[in-house]
């Protein structure tokens, strides 16, 4: 299939979604109200820990409220990546598109891609409106920020969380319901990953495990990009490793989809609920 | 002249003319489903061994242009067959093609001969207009742009949807999604039609229309080859040339409607139905072991 076809299938999927939003216009309200409470309780949570022994485990420049803000913002897009293919399966498999979809022209991983780029999308407008009411009320100010090196690390985030987020998807089309691996990878990335703390006040052991982690990396580099300006040089670790977990990851989890999709042809489960 | 009439690129229905196989052709196809545990054990279900016997060394071909009727009670296998063909199941053994592709080895090619109607008023964006559901399918099926906007006038017309198609798909009754969904099998002018009980929840007039358009329209004029389920004698009767007839996935019959009623020595397609489940059911067929 052409390059051009695919992009046109992954546009309709797009508009799909975006039309069907279209008719939730007061949750999207909603949602981004919610954003600004998060954003407010951070605040306060951060002047009231604030202290001379948290400043100095902080990266240089960097005050809580910032350094929480981005975390809390980017772990976010984390969940909604584990999410967004085994809600989009699972949504197909509610209002039974999913049969529908599969006897189309369309490759598996052009449904995969294509389920997966509205929400991924809104997700991005989200972080960004988490941090423009962290800007507009309580003085977050990425002056320095090196915004081409903030938009490198989430595309590189992007691919590594989809490959976790496809292997999740695996899961919900065998077992239906439940999905452990996504609360533990949520789990364990939210204890050491760095979100509400630096990586550098755990134990050595949970240290090694975060550096097994794409979000650490992802919070990292997007830290140093939006906060400390850093440069490319400076970036690109976070980056690459991102990079490394998308190329390992993201091939693994379509063949790992592709088997458990197989499977549910020799069970005949692929539409059960 | 296909062409000039549907607005639609050849390219399926010549690749289904100059092929030397027929439209469909199976060669003893097995399919058996593993056993569904309740409690923790459903864990399990999808490694366990199939055992549940659906189709049992089904083999017959349909030829390009000919519409047959897939009868038998409910459970004797005819979706599961259907679903096979449309490689949504895998099947345990034997082989099956369509459009001389095996769905197993070579699904993507297969799926670009056939459209396959899911026997239901569901699988659509209840939220979107029918309009905007077709658009989206036609597109999975590489129509776009004009091409896609005539397709889908031309295709809702013949089901009767034209006035409808502005309209949300949740605001639709029951025969109104399912004729759209009719529509969405159409809408890239398979070579190839399954349809699992086509006109279940269609009005008298709109299911003789339908019917019309299958045998007249599509059939005898387009030479699209047609497989369907159905349960609705008349149906059978008038659009199906031969009648492949199941019970308990083993392959009871397979004639024409005039062949099957003077095999049978009886008067009706009913009565001859009625007579080949029976001798089945009563064991004058012989039974397949279980592996």
């Amino acid at each position: 299939m052409s390059l051009a076809k695919t992009l046109r299938k992954i546009a309709a999927f797009f508009w799909r979604d975006f039309a069907i939003a279209r008719g939730y216009r007061g949750a999207l309200i909603l949602e981004t109200l919610e954003a600004l409470f998060g954003v407010a309780t951070f605040f306060y949570l951060s002047r009231f820990v604030e202290s001379p022994e948290i400043q100095r485990a902080l990266p240089a420049g960097t005050d809580y409220f910032a350094f929480a803000l981005v975390g809390f913002a980017f772990f976010d897009y984390l969940s909604v990546a584990l999410s967004a293919f085994d809600a989009s399966i699972d949504e197909a498999r509610q209002n039974r598109t999913l049969e529908a979809l599969l006897v189309t022209q369309t490759p598996l991983p052009v449904i995969l891609a294509g389920s997966a780029v509205y929400p991924f999308t809104v997700m991005a407008l989200r972080t960004c409106v988490y941090l423009a009411w962290g800007a507009l009320f309580f003085g977050f100010a990425p002056r320095a920020a090196n915004w081409s090196g903030a938009f490198a690390v989430m595309a590189a985030s992007v691919l590594s969380f989809a490959g976790l987020g496809i292997l999740s998807a695996s899961y919900s089309v065998l077992f239906k319901r439940g999905n452990p691996a996504k609360w533990v990878v949520l789990g364990v990335s939210g204890l050491v990953a760095g979100l509400m703390y630096p990586v550098s006040v755990l134990p050595p052991w949970l240290q090694f495990v975060a550096r097994l982690i794409p979000v650490t990396y992802s919070l990292q580099g997007m830290r140093a990009a939006l906060l400390a300006g850093a440069r490319w040089g400076e970036i690109w670790p976070s980056v690459g490793a991102l990079l490394l977990f998308a190329a390992v990851l993201l091939p693994i989890s379509f063949g790992v989809f592709a088997w458990a999709l197989r499977r549910t042809r020799v069970t005949g489960t692929l539409t059960h609920i | 002249m296909a062409k000039k009439e549907t607005g639609l690129p050849e390219a399926n229905s010549v690749i289904t003319r100059w092929m030397p196989e027929p439209a469909i052709r199976l060669d003893g196809v097995e399919k058996y489903f593993p056993p569904t545990p309740s409690g923790w054990r459903a864990l399990l279900q999808p490694f366990l061994k199939p055992t549940q016997r659906a189709l049992a060394g089904v083999s017959f071909e349909v030829a390009r242009g000919e519409a047959v009727a897939l009868v038998g009670s409910n459970g004797a296998g005819k979706s599961t067959l259907l679903r096979v063909l449309a490689t949504l199941l895998l099947p345990t053994r034997g082989r099956a093609k369509v459009g001389g592709f095996d769905v197993e080895r070579d699904a993507a090619r297969a799926r670009q001969q056939f459209g396959y109607h899911t026997g239901g008023d569901e699988g659509f964006y209840g939220r979107l207009t029918a309009r905007d559901n077709l658009a989206f399918f036609a597109a999975m099926n590489n129509i776009t742009g004009p091409l896609a906007r005539e397709r889908i006038a031309q295709v809702a017309e013949w089901m009767g949807l034209g006035s409808d198609l502005g309209r949300p798909v949740r605001t639709l009754s029951t025969g109104m999604t399912h004729r759209l969904n009719l529509a969405r099998a159409l809408l890239h002018s398979p070579g190839i039609l399954l349809l699992d009980e086509p006109t279940r929840s269609l009005d008298v007039l709109a299911a003789r229309d339908f019917r019309r358009l299958l045998k007249d329209s599509l059939v005898k004029r387009h030479g699209t080859t047609l497989l369907f389920a159905s349960h609705t004698l008349t149906e059978i009767e008038q659009i199906a040339d031969r009648v492949v007839l199941l019970e308990k996935g083993h392959l009871v019959a397979c004639d024409s409607v005039r062949g099957l009623i003077a095999a049978t020595g009886t008067a009706t397609l009913e009565a001859a139905i009625a007579k080949r489940i029976g001798a089945r059911k009563h064991g004058l067929v012989g039974e397949d072991p279980l592996p």
